[in-house]
């Protein structure tokens, strides 16, 4: 007989699970006390949110499922905006939350919230577990769901007499699914309605999501546009996915996204998606989105077709299979040589106005940053200005290393992301980059980086804004910076020795040369090769913009180049 | 007002996470009715939606786990016979849809 915590844990260790992240709580001590000897190793953060957000650090990074664990009712509901954002952003995440126990549910007992009714409506699948017996079922159920398919959250409510009660244990099971109508296939022949239309086709384009980096074909995707030889541009959770010196790749699209990406975007007369569900931020005012385009939708989840518009073709199913089967089928045919068109997507003409970023010291800042990384590296950004601004100067070839908050746009996500992506990646440079807003909002897991002597490299661009939301308010509400204001900041160098961490602050100045002093240089160097956590303040403009962008409601060919002149 | 029969299998939450799809849209929901329905359970609803809604739906209700089957009111069958609604539909009525 063991109890329902040590069956929990035995079925985490069985579907390979040997970290989890997490923050005890009455209803959930049950687990906690049985940890010791699991073969589980828990990570203590210093807020529920900080450990559902590692979770999903460590799940982006590995391509595994991320596990959270906390108590009941604040406990609980403190996970939820990092379920929100798996679900955005598909990441595979498996919540496990104590509840009250069986006797007291829906009384409104101490620490009591209908955990699986508030997250219902964000996750994939959950499970409020009512006997012990269920326990093994829902585990493997849950993980299944969370890493099958287009991959998400799933919380798994336990109420506290579950974990505590004793019972004969046969071991872990297996979850095997009812087939579902979804489970589709892509339909035979499509390969040679795609050529048909790539043969009439004069300007066509291929855009490229994070399917490609979930299904783990980047190879595969790689030698596929190798063969279209087609301009090609990534959604911002497809940096990485396309080799970035490669001739025909226009940079990121969307909102942020570069000229060339979004003048392409807006010209091309067939457009091929790769694994991208096609937000607004993607879009621009979706009504106007390539507007002269017929669409091939690569896809894993149905869901996502024909959302924005109807496809010409949808090819359903993990890219893993269909990218390879359509480069196989399109080795038989001769495609048109596209050299006119790429001569002039891929052209000078539209190459950004100031490529070094000259005029905007913070893009400086992160090109040297970036440039100085040891290869392999991964960035982790936080939200607002400074991640598009990271997320335009982006040139890794690093499938996943480039992470970020990306559909849900949530504040506080990368100091703890960076946290699980360092527990994953031991030996790997991982370079956390906020803004002074964001920072804030999960400050306390500096106590997590210290407590577990993690050489995360921590960048605060410092604005003193709400950098996003004032550049918006100067564009679009007149300059009334209501309550973005933040110049009563901390100081942040000295909160951070608070926490044990060294740090120092770099004013923008030096970054207005190029190249940058030697010394500065050698700053950047030894700050990114310390084999200690290290936070590094980078005073930035505060009304610095981030150019190109597109207004909300407008088409791509709308962007705002740069700064219209002021009175 | 347009009708939808949507089969699933009863296990948790997967009824409120139909309704669910509705409710988020803001969409009143005047007339619901599940039910055991062979060897699954079925909901039927009333909703007055649009094209574009009708889409996203569709979709929506078909990632959810335990949904077998999602099917329109008899009057409205004849319009969803693509495989991926609205995939039938017109470009211009998807933008007037999208705008609506």
């Amino acid at each position: 007989m063991i109890k329902g915590a040590d069956i929990v844990l035995q079925c985490l260790r069985a579907e390979g699970v040997d970290l989890v992240f997490g923050y005890p709580g009455g209803a959930i001590m049950p687990l906690y006390d049985a940890l010791d000897g699991s073969g589980v190793r828990h990570i203590l953060t210093r807020h529920e949110q900080g450990a559902v957000f590692a979770a999903e650090g460590y799940a982006r990074v590995t391509g595994k499922v991320g596990v959270a664990m906390a108590t009941s009712g604040p406990g609980a509901t403190n996970l939820v905006t990092g379920i929100a954002d798996a679900k955005m952003d598909s990441v595979p995440l498996v919540c496990i939350t104590g509840q009250v126990r069986s006797a007291l549910i829906g009384t409104d007992a101490f620490q009591e919230t209908d955990v699986f009714g508030v997250t219902l409506s964000l996750t994939k699948w959950s499970r409020l577990v009512r006997t012990l017996d269920e326990i093994p079922e829902a585990i493997a159920e849950g993980f299944y769901w969370a890493r099958s398919g287009r991959p998400g959250p799933v919380v798994i409510d336990i109420p506290t007499d579950m974990l505590k009660a004793k019972k004969e244990f046969s071991g872990p099971v297996k979850f095997t699914p009812k087939a579902r109508p979804s489970d589709a296939k892509a339909e035979a022949g499509f390969t040679d309605k795609i050529v048909a239309l790539l043969q009439k086709s004069s300007k066509p384009v291929a855009l490229v999501g994070a399917g490609a980096k979930i299904s783990g074909a980047i190879s595969e995707l790689r030698g596929l546009l190798g063969q279209l030889n087609i301009p090609t541009f990534a959604t911002v959770h497809g940096l990485g996915a396309v080799e970035p010196e490669s001739s025909y790749y226009l940079g990121m699209v969307g909102m942020h996204g570069t000229r060339a990406a979004n003048t392409a975007l807006n010209e091309t007369d067939l457009l091929l998606i790769f694994g991208a569900r096609l937000d607004d931020r993607v879009t621009g005012e979706p009504t106007r989105f390539a507007p002269h385009a017929k669409i091939v939708h690569f896809e894993i989840d149905p869901a996502q077709l024909d959302r924005v518009r109807p496809g010409e073709i949808s090819v359903v199913g993990d890219l893993a299979d269909t990218i390879p089967a359509f480069a196989s089928e399109l080795r038989r045919h001769t495609l048109p040589d596209f050299k006119d068109w790429r001569a002039v997507a891929c052209g000078a003409e539209r190459a950004e106005l100031d490529p070094r970023g000259l005029a905007q010291p913070t893009i400086r800042f992160l090109d040297e940053l970036f440039s100085r990384l040891p290869q392999d590296s991964v960035i982790i950004a936080d939200v607002g200005q400074h991640q598009m601004w990271a997320a335009q100067r982006y040139c890794s070839s690093s499938p996943r290393g480039f992470i970020t908050s990306g559909g849900l746009g949530a504040m506080g996500f990368a100091l703890p992301a960076a946290v699980g992506v360092q527990l994953a990646k031991p030996d790997t440079c991982v370079l956390c980059v906020s803004g002074d807003g964001g920072f804030q909002m999960n400050i306390q897991e500096l106590a997590t980086v210290h407590r577990l002597g993690l050489p995360v490299k921590m960048v605060i661009v410092d604005n003193k804004y709400l950098g996003m939301v004032r550049q918006w308010q100067q564009l679009f509400y007149e300059r009334n910076y209501a309550e973005t204001d933040l110049s009563d900041n901390p100081d942040f160098v000295e909160i951070a020795k608070a926490y044990k961490i060294p740090s120092f602050r770099m004013k923008e100045d030096v970054m207005r040369e190029f190249p940058v002093a030697q010394e500065t240089g050698d700053q950047i160097d030894r700050f990114l090769r310390s084999p200690d956590p290290e936070l590094l303040v980078f005073d930035c403009a505060p009304e610095a913009n981030v150019y190109p962008m597109v207004p909300a409601g407008a088409a791509l060919s709308e962007m705002l180049l740069e700064e219209e002149p002021t009175q | 007002m347009q009708t939808f029969h949507i089969r699933y299998r009863n296990t948790q939450g997967t009824l409120m996470r139909i309704l669910n799809a509705a409710s988020r849209r803001g969409l009143d929901i005047p007339a619901v009715k599940a039910e055991p329905a062979e060897r699954d359970h079925q909901v039927t609803l009333s909703l007055e939606v649009n094209q574009k809604q009708v889409g996203q739906l569709h979709r929506e209700w078909y990632s959810i786990m335990d949904v077998t089957h999602v099917g329109p009111g008899a009057e409205q069958a004849a319009e969803w016979s693509a495989p991926h609604p609205p995939a039938g539909v017109s470009l211009g009525e998807s933008r007037a849809a999208a705008g609506a």
